[in-house]
C-alpha cells in the first residue's frame, strides 16, 4: 500500500511516498538519501542502523516507515552543521573510536542521545558500556569508543555542543 | 590529520550498499536448505512470472557461461595429499552445505528479487551427511566430492630440527589435547558489490567490498573466461574484513548476471548469508606430546592437528593452505631441538574454510602455549619461569628457527617482565589464595606469542607480490598507490604518515588512493600491510625523495646534499629564506619552465619525472625459505573471576605488552590490539558455529553467534616495546593478528588457573558458562 | 527477541523452504487506530488477514527469517499509538500497564520501581536499549516465548492480562494464558490490552536473575523470579517461576509450598532450590543442554531467594 509519509528528518519537514511494507531503514537510505544509516542484520541485532526516533535510539530496521508519521527522526547526517563535524564526531575521530566506520553512525546516535540524557552527570564507563550494548563493533574492542564518548561529554560540558 | 576518518564520520562513506548506478538491477541468492543433497530439478517459472524479475540464474547456466573456479593454492607436487575440487560458482549437480546457492534471482529491485527467491522451486534428493570430521574420516563415509577417494583433502607432514633426538633427550613427555570450535569473523558489514559489464567493449568493472582487488580480478576473469586486462575491480569503503573478504566467489555470479542482462547488477549479502555461506575458521583438534627436561628446558613436540575444513568448493586450496602455518607455528618464541607435526584437513558438509585473523599461525601458538603451561604445572614452576628459561635471547637475532622462520628482532624477556610488572602478577596470585578460602575463584593467565607476519608462499596466490607507486602531481600534492586496501586497519593513515615523513610534507597534501586491481599485489592479508606494502611505499617515497632533492638542487643551483625538505617546503641548508613550496617546485618541474629548466644530465638519465613505481620483497624469504618476514611479539596476562555455580567468567584485568618494531601510528596500533583482543575473548568465551545432526547451521545471526558487546569487553592496558625490524623498510612489523592469538589463549589459561582446585584442563574453546559448569561437575564427581 | 535459528524451518524432506538470508516484507495495509472501538472494529473486520503489532521488534525478524509467511496482503494493526494503551496507572492495589507501553518506559517508571521492582529488574536485562525503546511487554507476552523475560516476574507477582474482543473485556490470569511455545489462549478477534499486577506489599520481596551464554543482549538459558512474603522471620507465601525450562514459563508449586511456613535459613533455601530444579524437565537446544538448565536453575532459585531474604532484612 502506497502512502504519503510526513515527518521531521534531521530538522527538515519531509514528505515522501512510501510503501507500507518498507522499513524506516529502507526509506531513510533509499528515499531520504541518508546512507549513513547502515544496513547489516535487518533484525535489530547489530545496531548499525540506529537512528533517533523522537530523540530516542531505535533500530531503523525494526521500525515500519508508516509508523513514523508526524514523528521526529534524526540520523548522523543531522549532527553535521554547515559541513562541520559535530563535537561528538570530532571526539570519535580524535580518539580513533572509528576503524572500518560501519558501526560508527549508529554508535554516534546512541551516544548522542546518552550524552544529552546525562545532562551534567558525568558518565561512567559502566553506563556507557551498558547503553551501547546494542551497537556491535567488531574492530575497536570498544575501548576507543568509550574514550570518545567521555571526550564528547567533556566537550558538551565545556559548552561545545549542538 | 585523519582524512578518511573525517570523511566517514560525516556520513560520507561509500560502502558497497551505498553504490547506485543508473538502471541498476539487484541480485539475491537462493540457498539450499539441505546440507548434502542431489539437485533433482529446479523450476524457475513462478519466480520469473513475478513482475520485475528479469532472470534466474541456475547452476546449469553458470556451467554454460563460466569456467570452474580457478585454483588458488596447489601443493600436489610435494608428494603430500592435496586434493582440489572441480566446481563452479553455483553447482548444477549437488549441494554440499546448508545455504549453498542453487540459483540467483535478478530483478528490478531487491524486494522483488527476495520475493522471487522464495518462489524458486528446487527438488532435492537428500544424501547422507559427512557432517563432521569424525564422520567424514570414517570408512564408507558419504563422500563430499564424488570423484575423490575419500574425504581427506590434505595430509602434510613436517619434521623440523631433530624430533627423535628431542624425545631421546627428554626427562619427561606430556600428552596434550586441545580443541577449538568453528568460528567466523563477522565484520558488521557483509559482502557486497556491483558488477557492470560493458557490452560495447566487452569489459567488466566491479565495485565492492573487495579486500584484495588484484587477486579478485584474476579469479573473476579466469572464471568468466575474460582477459584480465578487460576486468577492473575497485575496492570501496569496506566495513571490516579480517580476511573474510579476500575471496571472490559469489561475486562471479554477480559479474555473470551483469553480462547476461546487460545491466549493472548489485548484490548486497544479508548477514545471515554471510554467516551460513561465508568463510569459517578454526574447528581443529590437537593431539600432541611435548618433550622436556626436569629443569624446564623444552625439547620437542610430536603432534597432529586435525582440521574440519568444510567444503573445498569456493577458494580452491586456500583453506588447506592454512594448515601450513598451523603446523609450523608451535615453535613460537622458544628454542627447540626438534618437532614432528602432521596436519590433516578433511572436507565435510559445512561452509568453507578460509582466512580469518590468525589463519592457522594462531592455532600452533595457542596449542604450544597451553602445552607449555601444562609443563610448568607438571614441574611445579611458574608459567613465566619456564618461558624465561626457553626464550630466544636478545643477542641471538636474527634467529634461524628450526622451522626456517628467521625471527627478526626482539627482547622477549623484557617484554614478559614488563607485562608481569604491569599486571601485578604477584599481587593477584596472593589475592587468589586469599579468595580461595572464601569460595571465590580468581585465575591468572599468562601467555607469550609471536605473530609471523607478511606472508610469501610459493605455489599459491599469496606469493608475496606487491607494487607501490608514489608520485608528485603538478599542483605539488602526492598520490600514493598500493595494494593495501583500507579495511579499517589504518592503511591510509599509515601510508600517509610514512610518505609525509620521508618527503618532508604535510599529511594534508598526501592522497592515499583507493585500491583497484590496477595495482599489483595480494593486498592486506597475513598482517602484511606494515611489511610488504608499507615497505614498498616507503621505498618508492625514498626513491622519489632522491629525485626531488636532485631536481631541486638543479633548480636552486646547489649541491643535492644541501637541499632540505621540511614541512612542505624545499630550501638550501644555508638559506631557509629561499624556500619554495612543493606546489611551486612541482609547477617548475612540470610546466614553467618544465624539464628544460633542469640540468641536462638529469634529463639524459631520465630522472626528471616525479613518479616512482617499485616493488618490495622480503630480504629473508629467498634464502631461508621463511614464509614470513617480521615477527612481532606480545605478552598477555589476564585475570578472571569464575562463578563456579553458574560457570560464568568475568574478566577482571587485561594486560598486553607488544613489540611490533617501529610504530608508525600509535593510535592505529592500539586500535588493532584492542579490537583483536576482544575478538580473541569472543572466541575464548562465546563464539562457536554449531551444525545440528542434519547439517543445519544453527548460529546464523548475531542473536546466537555471540560476539562480545561493550558490556563484556574489558578495559585493556597496553604497553609497547619498539625493537625495529631490520628487514622491513620502516622497521615496522606486521601486527594485525597478534592480539587475537594471545587473547584467546590467555583467557582459557586464566580460567584453568581459576579452577586449579578442581584440576580441570580448559582445552575446549569456547569456555561457555555451560561448559565450565560441566567440567566442574565432572571434576567434583571424580574427586568424590 | 525470540531465537529464529535457520534450523527452525529444517525438515528432512525435499520440498523445504529455500535458504534465503533475508526475506521480503509482505504487502501490507497499515492501520494505526487511536481509539479502542476503532481497534476492535479493525480486528473484527480483517479477521485472519490481520496482525496486531506494537513495537514490531518480533514481527519484522519473523518475516525476514521466513518464520512467518503471508501469501496475501496483510492488515497490520499498530496499537502503539493508542493513548489508552500507553499508560501506566496505579489504582488501589493494582499496577495496570497498557500493552503499547515500551519496555524503556516500564524500566524508567517510578510506579513500576515502587510497586513491582522485580519487573524493572528483568526488563533491564532484556534486549538492547534500541529494542527496549520500541518493544512492549504486551508483545513479549503475546509472542509466548518460553524465554520471555518479563513473564517469570509477572507470574510470581500473580499478574493477569486484560483481553478485549467484540464480547467485551476478559481477565485471564497469566498462569492460564500460555498454552505452548508461541501459543496462548488468545484467539482471532482478540487483543491483549493491559497487564495488571498486584502491587508489592511491605513484607514482600521479589528478585529476578537470568543466565545466558553472554552477559548483554542475550536470550535466557534460564531465568528465575522469586517472590516471598515474610512474617516474623517465617516465609508466609512463596512464588517461584522459571523461564526457558519448559514449553512456557512455569511456576514450581512444590518448591513454593515447601518454602511456605518455614524460616528462610540456608538449608531450607537450598532444599527449596533443589526441589525447584527437580520439578522441571527442560529440553536441550542450541542455547543450552537440559542438564545445564536444571543445574543452573537451582543456583538461580537459590540466589534469588537469598536476595529476597537480604532485601527483607
Amino acid at each position: 500500500m502506497k502512502m504519503p509519509l510526513t515527518f521531521m528528518l534531521n530538522n527538515q519537514q519531509t514528505t515522501l511516498e512510501v510503501d507500507a511494507r518498507q522499513t524506516l531503514l529502507e526509506v531513510l537510505r533509499n528515499q531520504g538519501g541518508m546512507t549513513s544509516v547502515h544496513r547489516s542484520c535487518e533484525e535489530g541485532e547489530c545496531g548499525a542502523c540506529t537512528v533517533l526516533l523522537n530523540e530516542e535510539p531505535v533500530n531503523a530496521c525494526l521500525v515500519l516507515a508508516a509508523s513514523v508519521q508526524g514523528a521526529t527522526v534524526m540520523t548522523s547526517e543531522g549532527l553535521v552543521k554547515n559541513g562541520k563535524p559535530h563535537p561528538l564526531m570530532k571526539a570519535f575521530t580524535d580518539e580513533l573510536g572509528i576503524q572500518c566506520g560501519f558501526c560508527t553512525p549508529g554508535m554516534l546516535m546512541n551516544a548522542y542521545a546518552l550524552i544529552n540524557r546525562a545532562g551534567d552527570n558525568l558518565l561512567t564507563d559502566q553506563v556507557i558500556r551498558k547503553t551501547l550494548e546494542g551497537n556491535l563493533c567488531r574492530c575497536t574492542g570498544y575501548v576507543n569508543i568509550i574514550k570518545s564518548v567521555h571526550t564528547a561529554q567533556k566537550a558538551k560540558l565545556a559548552g561545545e555542543w549542538w | 590529520m585523519k582524512k578518511r576518518e573525517e570523511r566517514l564520520i560525516l556520513g560520507k562513506g561509500q560502502y558497497a550498499d551505498d553504490l547506485e548506478f543508473f538502471n541498476m538491477a539487484h541480485l539475491v541468492f537462493v540457498g539450499s536448505p539441505h546440507a548434502h543433497a542431489r539437485i533433482v530439478s529446479i523450476n524457475i517459472e513462478k519466480a520469473l512470472a513475478l513482475p520485475g524479475v528479469m532472470r534466474v540464474i541456475t547452476g546449469k547456466e553458470v556451467a554454460a557461461h563460466t569456467r570452474p573456479l580457478p585454483v588458488q593454492a596447489n601443493f600436489t607436487s610435494k608428494g603430500w595429499t592435496w586434493r582440489l575440487a572441480d566446481v563452479y560458482a553455483i553447482p548444477a549437480d549437488k549441494v554440499r552445505w546448508h545455504g549453498e546457492p542453487v540459483a540467483a534471482v535478478v530483478a528490478e529491485d531487491e524486494e522483488t528479487a527476495r520475493k522471487a527467491a522464495d518462489l524458486v522451486e528446487v527438488a532435492y534428493e537428500v544424501l547422507p551427511l559427512a557432517g563432521d570430521l569424525r564422520t567424514a574420516l570414517a570408512p564408507e563415509a558419504p563422500k563430499v566430492y564424488d570423484d575423490w577417494e575419500d574425504n581427506k583433502q590434505v595430509h602434510l607432514v613436517f619434521d623440523f630440527g631433530d624430533p627423535d633426538k628431542a624425545f631421546a633427550m627428554a626427562d619427561q613427555v606430556l600428552q596434550v589435547f586441545n580443541r577449538e570450535d568453528r568460528v567466523t569473523g563477522v565484520p558488521i558489514e557483509p559482502r557486497g558489490c556491483v558488477g557492470m559489464y560493458d557490452t560495447k567493449n566487452d569489459t567488466l568493472e566491479m565495485w565492492g567490498s573487495f579486500q584484495t582487488p588484484f587477486l579478485s580480478r584474476h579469479n573473476i576473469a579466469a572464471t568468466l573466461g575474460m582477459p584480465e586486462a578487460k576486468v577492473k575491480i575497485n575496492a570501496v569503503d569496506i566495513g571490516g574484513a579480517f580476511g573474510l573478504k579476500i575471496h571472490a566467489w559469489k561475486e562471479n555470479v554477480v559479474a555473470l548476471a551483469s553480462k547476461l542482462t546487460g545491466r549493472p547488477v548489485k548484490w548486497m549479502e544479508p548477514h545471515r548469508d554471510f554467516m551460513a555461506t561465508g568463510p569459517h575458521q578454526r574447528d581443529v583438534f590437537w593431539d600432541g606430546k611435548i618433550a622436556f627436561k626436569n629443569d624446564g628446558t623444552l625439547l620437542g613436540l610430536k603432534a597432529t592437528v586435525y582440521h574440519d575444513l568444510g567444503v573445498e568448493s569456493t577458494n580452491k586450496g586456500i583453506a588447506a593452505l592454512s594448515i601450513f602455518p598451523a603446523c609450523s607455528s608451535p615453535t613460537n618464541m622458544y628454542k627447540w631441538v626438534g618437532m614432528h607435526v602432521e596436519g590433516i584437513g578433511t572436507v565435510t558438509n559445512k561452509s568453507f574454510y578460509c582466512a580469518y585473523r590468525g589463519y592457522g599461525k594462531d592455532k600452533g601458538i595457542k596449542f604450544i602455549e597451553a602445552a607449555i603451561n601444562q609443563v610448568a604445572k607438571k614441574l611445579n614452576t611458574t608459567p613465566e619461569a619456564i618461558r624465561m628459561k626457553n626464550f630466544i635471547q636478545p643477542d641471538e637475532f636474527p634467529y634461524h628457527q628450526i622451522n626456517n622462520y628467521v625471527l627478526d628482532s626482539g627482547d622477549y624477556p623484557a617484554l614478559l617482565n614488563k607485562a608481569i610488572e604491569m599486571a601485578d602478577l604477584e599481587g593477584f596470585r596472593k589475592r587468589k589464595k586469599e579468595l580461595a578460602g572464601q569460595g571465590r575463584y580468581l585465575g591468572i593467565g599468562l601467555v607469550t606469542a609471536i605473530e609471523p607476519a607478511g606472508v610469501a608462499v610459493p605455489n599459491c596466490q599469496m606469493g608475496g607480490i606487491t607494487e607501490a607507486r608514489v608520485l608528485i602531481t603538478p599542483d605539488g600534492s602526492v598520490e600514493v598507490h598500493s595494494d593495501r586496501t583500507e579495511i579499517g586497519q589504518g592503511a591510509e593513515i599509515s601510508h600517509a604518515t610514512i610518505v609525509a615523513d620521508i618527503l618532508g610534507m604535510d599529511m594534508a597534501h598526501i592522497h592515499v588512493k583507493r585500491v583497484t586491481s590496477d595495482f599489483i599485489g595480494q593486498g592486506p592479508l597475513s598482517s602484511r600491510g606494515a611489511v610488504y606494502p608499507a615497505s614498498a611505499v616507503a621505498k618508492a617515497a625514498k626513491l622519489l625523495r632522491k629525485k626531488v632533492v636532485q631536481c631541486a638542487g638543479s633548480l636552486m643551483k646547489i649541491p643535492a646534499d644541501q637541499v632540505v625538505l621540511e614541512k612542505g617546503y624545499i630550501y638550501p641548508t644555508d638559506a631557509p629564506e629561499k624556500k619554495i613550496s612543493y606546489a611551486q617546485f612541482a609547477d617548475k618541474m612540470f610546466f614553467f619552465p618544465g624539464p628544460r629548466g633542469l640540468d641536462p644530465e638529469i634529463l639524459k638519465a631520465h630522472d626528471h619525472l616525479l613518479d616512482v613505481t617499485t616493488t618490495w620483497y622480503s630480504p629473508t624469504t629467498p634464502e631461508s625459505g621463511s614464509s614470513y618476514t617480521s615477527f612481532c611479539v606480545s605478552a598477555d596476562i589476564a585475570v578472571v573471576k569464575v562463578d563456579i555455580d553458574t560457570g560464568v567468567t568475568q574478566i577482571v584485568k587485561y594486560v598486553h605488552v607488544h613489540d611490533a618494531g617501529t610504530i608508525i601510528n600509535a593510535q592505529v596500533v592500539d586500535g588493532q590490539i584492542q579490537g583483536g583482543i576482544v575478538q580473541g575473548i569472543g572466541e575464548a568465551l562465546y563464539e562457536g558455529l554449531n551444525y545440528d545432526e542434519n547439517g543445519q547451521l544453527m548460529n546464523t545471526s548475531f542473536s546466537n553467534y555471540l560476539i562480545p558487546t561493550a558490556v563484556e569487553a574489558p578495559d585493556i592496558e597496553i604497553a609497547h616495546l619498539e625493537t625495529p625490524s631490520p628487514f622491513s623498510e620502516t622497521g615496522s612489523k606486521g601486527m594485525g593478528e597478534a592480539p587475537i592469538i594471545g587473547a584467546k589463549a590467555v583467557i582459557l589459561d586464566a580460567i584453568e588457573d581459576a579452577l586449579s582446585d578442581f584440576g580441570i584442563r580448559v582445552n575446549d574453546a569456547p569456555a561457555t558458562p555451560e561448559k565450565v559448569r560441566k567440567w566442574i561437575r565432572q571434576a567434583t564427581k571424580k574427586n568424590r | 527477541m525470540p531465537d529464529y535459528s535457520a534450523g527452525n524451518n529444517a525438515m528432512k524432506n525435499s520440498v523445504m523452504k529455500n535458504f534465503i538470508g533475508s526475506r521480503a516484507m509482505p504487502d501490507l495495509v497499515y492501520h494505526s487506530p487511536k481509539e479502542m472501538k476503532d481497534l476492535l472494529a479493525l480486528v473484527d473486520a480483517h479477521g485472519t488477514s490481520a496482525r496486531v503489532v506494537a513495537g514490531c521488534t518480533d514481527f519484522i525478524p519473523s518475516v525476514r527469517t521466513g518464520r512467518w509467511c503471508f501469501d496475501q496482503e496483510l492488515n497490520l494493526i499498530d496499537i502503539s499509538k493508542m493513548p489508552v494503551l500507553n499508560e501506566i496507572e496505579k489504582t488501589d492495589d493494582v499496577l495496570k500497564i497498557g500493552a503499547g507501553v515500551s519496555l524503556t518506559r516500564i524500566l524508567e517508571s517510578p510506579e513500576v520501581k515502587a510497586h513491582c521492582p522485580v519487573l524493572a529488574q528483568a526488563v533491564e536485562q532484556m534486549a538492547s536499549l534500541q529494542v527496549r525503546n520500541t518493544a512492549t511487554m504486551g508483545g513479549n507476552i503475546c509472542m509466548a516465548s518460553p524465554a520471555a523475560d518479563t513473564v517469570p516476574p509477572l507470574l510470581v507477582s500473580e499478574a493477569w492480562v486484560v483481553i478485549r474482543d467484540a464480547g467485551g473485556e476478559h481477565k485471564v490470569l497469566l498462569t492460564d494464558f500460555f498454552t505452548g511455545p508461541g501459543r496462548s489462549v488468545l484467539t482471532r478477534g482478540q487483543v491483549l490490552t493491559h497487564i495488571c499486577i498486584p502491587v508489592k506489599k511491605s513484607n514482600e520481596a521479589a528478585w529476578f536473575q537470568k543466565i545466558g551464554t553472554r552477559t548483554a543482549v542475550i536470550i535466557s538459558v534460564v531465568s528465575a523470579a522469586v517472590r516471598v512474603s515474610v512474617n516474623n522471620g517465617i516465609c508466609e507465601t512463596a512464588r517461584i517461576s522459571l523461564g526457558s525450562v519448559a514449553p512456557t514459563p512455569v511456576r514450581v508449586s512444590e518448591a513454593e509450598q515447601f518454602l511456605a511456613g518455614k524460616p528462610l535459613d540456608d538449608q531450607v533455601i537450598a532444599e527449596c532450590a533443589r526441589m525447584a530444579a527437580h520439578a522441571i524437565s527442560p529440553i536441550s537446544d542450541l542455547r543450552s543442554s537440559k542438564e545445564y538448565r536444571k543445574d543452573v536453575a537451582q543456583t538461580l532459585v537459590k540466589r534469588s531467594i537469598l536476595a529476597c531474604r537480604e532485601a527483607l532484612k
